[in-house]
């Protein structure tokens, strides 16, 4: 709640809002989300972090429009979210490939759904297998391919639609640490370069902060938005910034934000 | 470094051929054995010839209804082409049943204790009915056929229709796929494999099918040719209509297998292969 009011300066910029968001399920006994009030700018790359049942993924599905929430309003680009739209890309734990398609195959996916895709898709979706280090791959099928490979593809496919907001429910959250850390810096570069605004959905302290410009807090039973904090490190960032003292600091923040609800 | 690793692959390549030559070997040595002991039985009077004829009788009765007489041509052809249009009819049914009723949540839920019931019930029981109500001839036969190929793709349709991984359908509802696209480019595909296992299933039961067809009309195909050649106690000439069944069968499960591999590529290190250099061909000669 802060933080909108905080950000009212600065409402042209802000590309995702939220007011008084709530979500329950099983008609009204659980309470996955309450109260949820957010400003998301443009551009920004904000990390939501909380234990399981904090409603960290039940934020990040209302923002996409695949659910709808109890009460409370969700606007995108100034306009309210009713169902999917083409300005949000999403992303899943899973790579959720189509085991029929190439590489090449599913990261056209999105824009065959949106009609048939002409030559210039066929070479953006090159291109973005190139962005993700897959040129070689374009004709491999997901079972030929690495679980980080499988990501990789992934995330090429979450670019392929040019939506200019990128939803990723824990994307990497199923691969080893070191796969892990390794996606993690080549998507903070990637983010960067084609200029989306990213919402980030992880239960590891350590990555939320090294991605985001924001990290949103969560605490469960109801799941809640406890605290925001600014995350003010320099970018381009290296591993290595994970050692120093600032960062530690902010792991602490959030760790003891965590322990005190 | 090459060099060495090329010498070994070839040493590698020679070593699991003679092995394998081995194993075949070994098969055919103990296929001949028990063949002639066999032999040895009938003419020794160990076993009564009447119904185990000889071996030897037997390949003689292979050549005659085969190439003397050349009787089994006529009921050979009867059977396979019943079979076949059998086979593709009932399948057909049954894979567009199981996803009218799997896309349809009212009408499975109608459908599923008749399913269960029919399921339990052992279909070619109804045979004789659907020839009191066909007659006999064509019709009831392939009636036949159809029935008892029907279940297995049916069954196996709507349960790939029904099983569809939700968060593949919950990335769909994101790119805000119509349900017609979510038909064609998820559920269908993805049903392909279980779909093709319900096919396997149907071709085998077509075969058996048209058999106790035969059996029951008596006028062609290799179900009734058997039933004479019993009644007429050749029985070497019985066997060899039943080894040829067997040639059939295995042809059939090859067959599919070949097909399930050309359909299903995803499934097969060989069919990703194939297909990963195929579409890389198409993509860079247009």
């Amino acid at each position: 709640m802060v933080k909108h009011e905080q950000s009212m300066a600065a409402a042209g910029d802000v590309v995702v809002s939220g007011l008084n968001v709530g979500k329950t399920f099983a008609a009204g006994t659980v309470v996955a989300l309450e109260n949820a009030n957010f400003d998301i700018k443009r551009g920004s790359f904000v990390s939501l972090v909380g234990p399981s049942g904090c409603g960290k993924s039940t934020l990040l599905r209302l923002v996409s429009g695949l659910i709808e929430p109890t009460s409370g309003e969700i606007e995108v680009h100034g306009t309210p979210v009713n169902g999917p739209r083409a300005d949000i890309s999403m992303m899943f734990q899973k790579a959720t490939l189509l085991d029929w398609r190439t590489s090449l195959e599913n990261v056209l996916l999105p824009t065959e759904i949106n009609g048939t895709p002409s030559k210039a898709d066929k070479n953006r979706a090159l291109d973005l297998l190139k962005l993700v280090g897959l040129e070689d791959f374009a004709f491999s099928f997901p079972a030929q391919l690495s679980g980080g490979m499988q990501q990789r593809v992934a995330l090429a496919r979450l670019l392929q639609t040019g939506a200019d907001i990128l939803l990723l429910d824990e994307p990497f959250g199923a691969l080893d640490e070191f796969t892990r850390e390794h996606l993690n810096t080549e998507l903070m570069r990637i983010v960067a370069e084609v200029r989306a605004t990213a919402i980030f959905v992880t239960h590891n302290i350590t990555e939320a902060i090294f991605l985001a410009d924001q990290v949103v807090v969560m605490t469960s039973r109801p799941g809640r938005m406890a605290k925001i904090i600014n995350v003010d490190l320099e970018r381009p960032r290296p591993l290595s910034i994970q050692t120093s003292v600032e960062f530690n600091k902010l792991v602490e923040d959030v760790r003891e934000t965590l322990g005190a609800v | 470094m090459a060099v060495q690793d090329a010498t070994s692959e070839v040493l590698v390549d020679t070593l699991e051929r003679s092995l394998r030559n081995r194993r075949i070997a070994k098969h055919v040595g103990i296929f001949l054995t028990l063949t002639l002991l066999w032999e040895l039985g009938s003419r020794m009077g160990w076993l009564d010839p009447l119904f185990y004829p000889r071996p030897s009788n037997i390949i003689r009765s292979f050549w005659l209804i085969y190439f003397q007489n050349a009787n089994v041509w006529f009921h050979l052809y009867s059977t396979i082409s019943l079979v076949i249009i059998g086979w593709v009819l009932g399948s057909m049914l049954g894979i567009g049943l199981g996803a009218l009723v799997g896309f349809n949540t009212v009408i499975r839920r109608f459908l599923k204790p008749y399913v269960i019931v029919l399921e339990a019930t052992p279909r070619i029981a109804v045979a004789p009915l659907l020839i009191a109500a066909l007659g006999f001839g064509v019709n009831s036969k392939l009636a036949i056929i159809m029935l008892v190929c029907f279940f297995a793709p049916f069954i196996n349709t709507l349960s790939g229709v029904i099983n569809v991984n939700e968060e593949r359908l919950e990335l769909f509802r994101s790119m805000r796929a119509s349900k017609t696209q979510i038909l064609r480019k998820l559920v269908l595909p993805d049903a392909i494999p279980v779909i093709m296992a319900g096919e396997r299933l149907a071709l085998t039961a077509a075969l058996s099918g048209a058999l106790v067809a035969e059996f029951i009309q008596r006028d062609k195909g290799i179900g009734s040719l058997i039933l004479v050649y019993t009644r007429n106690l050749n029985m070497a000439s019985a066997f060899a209509c039943i080894f040829t069944l067997t040639i059939i069968g295995f042809l059939i499960f090859k067959g599919m297998e070949k097909l399930d591999h050309y359909i299903a590529y995803w499934k097969y290190e060989g069919g990703r292969e194939r297909m990963s250099s195929k579409r890389k061909r198409t993509m860079v000669e247009p």
